[in-house]
C-alpha cells in the first residue's frame, strides 16, 4: 500500500502535517498534538470560526481505508482544496494588511476563549479570491495563565515590519521578504528608521525596543538569559493589550506618499468607455464563454478591469499577475468591493517565484504551482519581449505554455506605449514584428480568431496549443 | 623550577582558554524571539493601561455627549 506523504512545506510541526492525496488535501493529528488538539475542538472555537468564514473548514475522516494510508494520524481531516496557493511575497500592502487583521482578529477572539495561537507565520493564511482565511488548524493551542505571546517576533517580522517598510519609508515588502522568506527581522528595520519615526510609543514598544532586547541578549555569555521557566510571566489583560495596541495599528496603515483616491480608483480604468477596450472586452467575453475555465490566469492584470470581464462571461476563478504596486492595490480593491473570485498578485514575469526554502521545495515556484485552464496577456507581450530583451519566439513559446487556450494581444512597434519604451534608448528589436509573431506562435498553437483593435497595429490572438 | 613554572603556564593558560570560551557571545545558540519574550511584560504593561485608558475616555466622552444631548433635549422642550 502507497502511503500518503506530506506535502513539502509541511514539516515544522510536530503535531501534524499536511497531504495531499489524489487531489484531496488531508490533515493528520499526531500523537504529540491531539491532547491539545482535542482541547482546543471541544471549545467549540474552532467552529464558530469556520462559520465565520476566517478558517478553512475541516471535516473528521474515519474511512478506514483512508486512515490506512497515513499511519502517523491519530486524527484524519480533510479540507476543501484552494484553487491557488499565494504567499506574502506576492501579496499586496493591502492584502499583507488585511491578513494581518485576520490573523489578530483571529488571536484576540481565541484568547477570549481560552485559546491561543502557538505561531504567527503570514504563510498559515491564504486568500480565496480576495478573502483570507486561516488555515492551520494545529495552531491553536489551550491558554495557560501567564504565558507570553509566542508569535510576537513572528508577527512583527511577517506582518508588521513588510507594512512598516511601505508605510513609514515607501519601499514595497516584496523581494525583500522574497529573499528572507522570514519576513523582514525587527534588527533590520530598527537600522534603517530615522530617530523621529522612531519616536512613538508603538514603535518603540515593537520595533526599537525588542531589537535592542535583542541585541543585549546576544552581547551576553551562553546560558546567562534567564530561560522561560524562572520568568514571572504576561498578565493576560498585557496579552490582549499588545493584540488591540497592533490591531489599531496595523489598521490605520497606508502606503506612504499614496492617497486613497489612488487604490480606490480602479473604476477609472473602465473597459467600456473606448472602442478599443470595448472590442478586447468582447474578444475576451467571446472567449472563456467558449473555453469555460475554472482557473484563468490573467498577466498584466492591471486594475483587474479584464479578469472582471472573464470572471462575468463565466471563467470561475481568476489569479491576475502584475508587477505595478498600485495596480495590484487598484486590482484587490475591485475583487473585494464587487466579491469578485480575483486573487491579485505580485510578479515579475521575467524573475518569477522559484520554488524556494528548505530543501527548495518548501515555497512553489510559479510554474510547479498550478495550472490554468486559460490565459489572458493583454498588453503584455512588448514588457518581456522589448521591455526585458527576452526574443519573441521565447516570448510566444511561455505565454502558450501556461494553459491551453488563451488570448494574447500583440503590440505592434508603432504603438505610442512602445514608442515610449524606446525614446531613451537604442531600437535593438529588428526582429521585432507581427509576422514574426504569428510565425512563433503558430509553431505551438493554432489561431482561432484574430482581431485588430487598434490603428496603430493592436492585435487580439485567441490561441489553441498544439498538444 | 621551569617544569614548575612551566605547568603554572598551562594551567592558566587552560583556564583563562576556557574563560574566553565561556564568555562566548550567545549569537547562533540564542532563539530569535528571545528579544521580544525579555520585553513583552514592559510592553504589554503599557499596552494593557493605554487600553484600558482608551476604555475610560471613550466612556467619557460618551459620558458628556449625553449631558449635552439632554441639555440639547431640554432646551429644545424650554423653547416649545
Amino acid at each position: 500500500m502507497i502511503k500518503a506523504v506530506p506535502v513539502s512545506g509541511s514539516f515544522r510541526d510536530p503535531a501534524g502535517h499536511v497531504f495531499e492525496h489524489e487531489g484531496r488535501i488531508f490533515r493528520s493529528v499526531t500523537r504529540y498534538g491531539r491532547a491539545s488538539f482535542e482541547t482546543v475542538l471541544a471549545t467549540g472555537f474552532l467552529d464558530e470560526l469556520v462559520q465565520t468564514g476566517a478558517l478553512l473548514p475541516f471535516e473528521r475522516v474515519e474511512d478506514a481505508a483512508l486512515l490506512d494510508l497515513f499511519p502517523e494520524a491519530e486524527l484524519l481531516f480533510e479540507h476543501p482544496k484552494l484553487t491557488y496557493v499565494s504567499y506574502p511575497y506576492e501579496w499586496s500592502f493591502f492584502q499583507l494588511r488585511d491578513a494581518a487583521l485576520l490573523q489578530l482578529d483571529i488571536a484576540i477572539k481565541a484568547l477570549d476563549a481560552g485559546v491561543v495561537l502557538s505561531d504567527a507565520t503570514a504563510y498559515n493564511i491564504q486568500f480565496i479570491g480576495s478573502r483570507p482565511v486561516f488555515i492551520d488548524h494545529l495552531s491553536f493551542q489551550p491558554y495557560q495563565d501567564g504565558a507570553y505571546w509566542m508569535g510576537h517576533r513572528q508577527f512583527c517580522e511577517q506582518f508588521l515590519n513588510p507594512l512598516l517598510l511601505r508605510a513609514k519609508l515607501g519601499i514595497s515588502h516584496n523581494a525583500w521578504f522574497r529573499g528572507g522568506l522570514e519576513g523582514i527581522s525587527t534588527a533590520d528595520l530598527d537600522k534603517l528608521l530615522g530617530r523621529s519615526q522612531k519616536m512613538s510609543i508603538r514603535m518603540l514598544a515593537h520595533v526599537v525596543m525588542p531589537a535592542k532586547a535583542q541585541r543585549d541578549a546576544m552581547r551576553k555569555s551562553v546560558g546567562t538569559t534567564k530561560p522561560m521557566s524562572q520568568r514571572k510571566g504576561l498578565p493576560k489583560a498585557s496579552y490582549r493589550g499588545l493584540l488591540t495596541q497592533l490591531r489599531g495599528w496595523i489598521s490605520g496603515l497606508h502606503p506612504k506618499g499614496a492617497s486613497a483616491s489612488v487604490w480606490g480608483s480602479y473604476s477609472d480604468d473602465n473597459t467600456y468607455d473606448d472602442d478599443e477596450n470595448r472590442l478586447k472586452a468582447a474578444f475576451v467575453d467571446q472567449f472563456i464563454r467558449s473555453v469555460k475555465p475554472d482557473l484563468t490566469f490573467d498577466l498584466g492584470c492591471n486594475s483587474g478591469a479584464f479578469s472582471e470581464v472573464a470572471l462575468n462571461a463565466g471563467s470561475k476563478a481568476v489569479v491576475g499577475f502584475d508587477f505595478d504596486q498600485v495596480a495590484l492595490d487598484k486590482a484587490y480593491h475591485r475583487a473585494k468591493d464587487k466579491t469578485l473570485n480575483l486573487l491579485s498578485l505580485f510578479l515579475d514575469a521575467s524573475n518569477p517565484s522559484p520554488s524556494q526554502g528548505w530543501q527548495q521545495s518548501e515555497r512553489t515556484g510559479f510554474s510547479q504551482r498550478a495550472t490554468a485552464d486559460a490565459v489572458l496577456a493583454l498588453a503584455f507581450e512588448h514588457h518581456l519581449a522589448i521591455g526585458k530583451n527576452v526574443p519573441l519566439e521565447q516570448v510566444v513559446e511561455w505565454l502558450v505554455s501556461l494553459a491551453p487556450q488563451g488570448v494574447i494581444e500583440f503590440v505592434d512597434k508603432n504603438d505610442p506605449t512602445i514608442q515610449a519604451m524606446l525614446a531613451m534608448r537604442e531600437d535593438i528589436f529588428q526582429t521585432y514584428s507581427q509576422p514574426v509573431f504569428e510565425a512563433a506562435l503558430e509553431q505551438v498553437a493554432s489561431v482561432v480568431e484574430k482581431k485588430q483593435v487598434t490603428k496603430d497595429g493592436r492585435t487580439m490572438y485567441w490561441f489553441k496549443r498544439h498538444d | 623550577m621551569v617544569r614548575v613554572i612551566f605547568k603554572g603556564l598551562a594551567s592558566f593558560c587552560a583556564i583563562f582558554g576556557l574563560a574566553i570560551a565561556m564568555a562566548a557571545p550567545a549569537y547562533a545558540y540564542l532563539d530569535p524571539g528571545t528579544g521580544s519574550i525579555i520585553i513583552q511584560s514592559v510592553i504589554g504593561g503599557i499596552a494593557a493601561a493605554s487600553a484600558f485608558g482608551a476604555m475610560y475616555w471613550s466612556r467619557f466622552k460618551e459620558f458628556l455627549a449625553r449631558i449635552r444631548g439632554n441639555s440639547t433635549s431640554e432646551d429644545k422642550a424650554d423653547n416649545e
